[in-house]
């Protein structure tokens, strides 16, 4: 069987149910359209709780005159520790002006620089967690010269539940809608082929393999599922743009999204009409 | 070439269609199947290509037991046997070009040979003028033609009619006949279920006859 044919009965199969055709690409751009805004939350999603776990962190304060540079070595030593940061004492009063905003008139009041200096520690991702900060910071309090640690503890692990009931719910709202699309797409194609049932017992009858007669409808299917994908994209863009205008640092990597739209029309569209075509061709 | 061996076919509700039918067609034969209304007729046929299983007894078509016939290789041998249609089976949205077009791209006919082979049917039948009417554009005699020009344009090893001069005058009919006897002259096997002894009359063939679904004579 020719692609060439099987693409000539194809668009036949789409023109001569016009009516139909269009009414199911509308249904599957709306559905691709539910699926591709819930992929766009949920990356912002991700991406937000990504800088916040960026910021997990252990800041150790230093005795007056400690050994930085030793005390930094020692702790890359430990298991579990990505990076050490130095701040010294003058880098931190900087730091504190900047965010209070304030002159350097106000807080010369001291006689002398009172704000220690620091070692900020930076976790893997695994330890990123109450017990993964308790135990680094522990260690981190037996070496001389540290003051003391200060770290996040519960409310990272607040933070790690919300993600992970997110997780749970996007798992299961991903599922909904794709079993959604899905449905939509072989609805539609077992629709189309109903409709045209005289002409593929007349097919059958002159002999047309089952592979002929599917290949026009697994056209269609690709074909709704791809235009689908390709409208719920423009309709993510345009969400994205005005999401734009009262959102700041919306998070929206185009070039996945449109591969995405197009590849999960694709796929659904191949999914839905063999589904459709297997319980019509036994 | 075709062989009923003992074959009964059963509809559901237990009615009994075919009883007990057994025949042999040699290749490049010509015969006619005979008998009233619902003698059973069609239903021969159909057990041929296969659109009807038999209840009972084995059928072979071209050295092959439709029984064991693999699901996947009926296609193939459908390619090989043509069926005019009693009730035509056209495709309605297309035009008497495009239907017959359409027996050659089932078995991927290259572009070229294609239009050789649908000039020549055409002409043959002297269809050409109407080639871009739609069915329901022509009457039913011609509606006939393009079903038998369907059926002969791959030129098949066994051509099935099934009451082929049902919608003709005397004079269609003849050339019909005409027609069918020429594709058996060249070499195809031909089987023609017809109600008409006196067209059967007219042409010295072996004749099938079916009474209420059992062979009544073969001559
Ligand atoms: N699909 C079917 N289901 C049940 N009964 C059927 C079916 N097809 C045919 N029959 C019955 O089987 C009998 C034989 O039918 P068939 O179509 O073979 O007759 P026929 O000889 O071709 O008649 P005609 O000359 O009118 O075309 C009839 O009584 C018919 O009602
Ligand atoms: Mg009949």
């Amino acid at each position: 069987m020719s692609l060439r044919i099987g693409i000539r009965e194809g668009f036949r199969t789409i023109t001569r149910n016009a009516s139909l055709f269009l009414l199911s690409l509308l249904v599957t751009s709306i559905a691709l359209f539910l699926l591709s805004l819930f992929a766009f939350v949920t990356v912002n999603l991700y991406h937000f709780l990504n800088i916040l776990d960026e910021k997990i962190e252990i800041i150790a304060f230093l005795e007056e005159n400690a050994d930085y540079e030793a005390l930094k070595s020692n702790i890359l030593k430990i298991n579990g520790v990505r990076d050490v940061i130095y701040v010294s004492s003058e880098q931190a009063l900087k730091d504190l002006q900047a965010e209070l905003q304030e002159t350097e008139e106000v807080l010369s009041v001291f006689e002398s620089n009172p704000l220690p200096a620091s070692l900020r520690i930076k976790l893997l991702a695994k330890f990123r967690n109450a017990r993964g900060l308790e135990e680094i910071s522990g260690k981190v309090m037996l070496l001389r010269g540290i003051m003391e640690t200060i770290y996040g503890g519960e409310l990272v692990d607040q933070l790690k539940k919300i993600t992970s009931v997110i997780t749970g719910f996007d798992i299961g709202l991903l599922l909904i809608i794709i079993f959604s699309v899905v449905f939509v797409i072989f609805q539609t194609i077992k629709l189309t082929i109903f409709a045209r049932a005289t002409e593929i017992d007349i097919m059958k009858l002159v002999g047309a393999s089952n592979s002929f007669i599917a290949l026009p409808f697994t056209f269609e299917g690709i074909v709704q599922g791809i235009l689908g994908g390709f409208i719920a994209f423009i309709l993510t863009v345009v969400t994205k743009r005005v999401a734009v205008s009262f959102l700041s640092n919306i998070y929206f990597p185009q070039g996945y999204f449109f591969v995405g739209s197009l590849l999960c029309g694709l796929i659904f569209g191949i999914i839905g009409s063999s589904l459709a075509l297997r319980k019509f061709l036994k | 070439m075709i062989t009923f061996d003992n074959v009964t076919k059963v509809y559901q509700k237990d009615w009994v269609a075919l009883q007990d039918i057994s025949f042999f067609i040699d290749k490049g034969e010509f015969v006619f199947v005979n008998g009233t209304t619902g003698a059973g007729k069609s239903t021969l046929l159909k057990l041929i290509y296969k659109d009807e299983e038999p209840t009972k007894g084995t059928i072979k078509v071209l050295d092959q037991n439709l029984r064991l016939l693999k699901k996947k290789n009926l296609p193939k041998l459908r390619r090989k046997i043509g069926v005019i249609f009693q009730d035509f089976k056209l495709l309605q949205d297309r035009t008497l070009e495009e239907n017959i077009a359409f027996a050659l791209d089932v078995t991927d006919t290259p572009a070229r040979d294609m239009r050789k082979q649908m000039l020549e049917i055409l002409t043959y039948l002297r269809l050409s003028h109407k080639k871009f009417s739609f069915p329901y554009q022509l009457s039913g005699g011609e509606q006939q033609k393009v079903a038998i020009a369907r059926a002969l344009v791959r030129d098949p090893y066994v051509l099935l009619a099934d009451e082929p001069t049902g919608n003709l005058d005397e004079k269609s009919s003849q050339e019909i006949i005409d027609v069918l006897l020429d594709i058996n002259y060249k070499g195809t096997t031909v089987l023609m279920a017809t109600h008409n002894l006196k067209l059967i009359k007219k042409v010295k063939k072996r004749m099938l006859r079916i009474e209420d679904g059992k062979l009544a004579s073969d001559q």
